[in-house]
């Protein structure tokens, strides 16, 4: 198994980035074009604890090293399962995603929390993310290897372009929601 | 907002992210997290999103991905 992990700090409050988090993929994200789609399951509020759960089926269409695509068949179109949750009262946001396609060769696990940051929790928000990549293959040790490898490096390149389209998703959604504001103050 | 993966849902499910984004930001996280206001939306767009994923094969490992989603449940779905 090998383990990625980041954190950074984003220049926003929790309710900006947990409600801009819903559209990280949107067209605002040109960083991100490697999701075509992002599709809500299902959705529930836990009615003691107002806890909102989430499942969504996130596709991606990457460019997959030939040595991998040979080894685990032919499609560049793959599937994560992501269950999240967002606790209104802590203020902490959860997400949790697996890979849905060769999960037979390799397993995929990644956590990422959005929370208010200790030093300013009403203006800044921290970002953790953390992804376990195990590979099942049986056989040799040298393959697993080499396989969780890419996928440990196509994680660090997703994950500082990640943060990058996403900046320009919040600073778009100041920007619209200020808007907004001002709309709906002016017809008042 | 993303697309679906399902071209025939996008024009309803547009209209679920919006309503859903509008509700997440004005209600529940003020704390009226009991309202209601999207369901409808969602009720329309889920049908339109299970034809496909039938269609697509998909909703067979979907399926077999939330049983093992208990585990982070149990985790995440208690009070703090």
């Amino acid at each position: 198994m090998k383990v990625f992990s980041t954190t950074c700090t984003f220049d926003y409050s929790w309710d900006e980035v947990s409600t801009a988090n819903w559209r990280k993929y949107c067209p605002w994200n040109d960083k991100a074009t490697h999701v075509v789609g992002v599709d809500t399951v299902s959705r529930t509020v836990d009615p003691k604890t107002g806890i909102l759960r989430t499942e969504r089926l996130i596709t991606c269409d990457q460019s997959v090293p030939a040595w991998l695509l040979s080894l685990f068949g032919g499609s560049t179109t793959s599937h994560v399962y992501e269950v999240s949750y967002v606790d209104p009262i802590s203020k902490k946001v959860t997400m949790c995603s697996t890979n849905l396609t060769w999960s037979n060769v390799l397993n995929v696990r990644e956590t990422v929390t959005y929370s208010p940051s200790s030093a300013s929790p009403t203006s800044h928000t921290e970002f953790t993310q953390e992804a376990k990549i195990t590979a099942l293959c049986g056989g040799w040790q040298k393959i697993k290897n080499k396989v969780e490898e890419a996928s440990v490096e196509r994680f660090r390149e997703n994950a500082s372009r990640g943060r990058e389209g996403f900046e320009t998703v919040l600073e778009m959604s100041r920007r619209v929601f200020g808007e907004q504001r001002e709309l709906e103050k002016a017809l008042l | 907002m993303a697309a679906s993966i399902a071209p025939e849902c996008n024009d309803i499910k547009e209209k679920y992210d919006t309503c859903f984004l509008k509700w997440y930001s004005e209600k529940y996280l003020r704390g009226n997290t009991k309202s209601n206001d999207c369901d409808e939306l969602f009720g329309k767009y889920k049908s339109c999103l299970h034809k496909a994923l039938k269609d697509k094969g998909i909703d067979g490992m979907l399926d077999d991905a939330r049983k093992s989603s208990s585990e982070t449940d149990a985790e995440f779905l208690k009070k703090s």
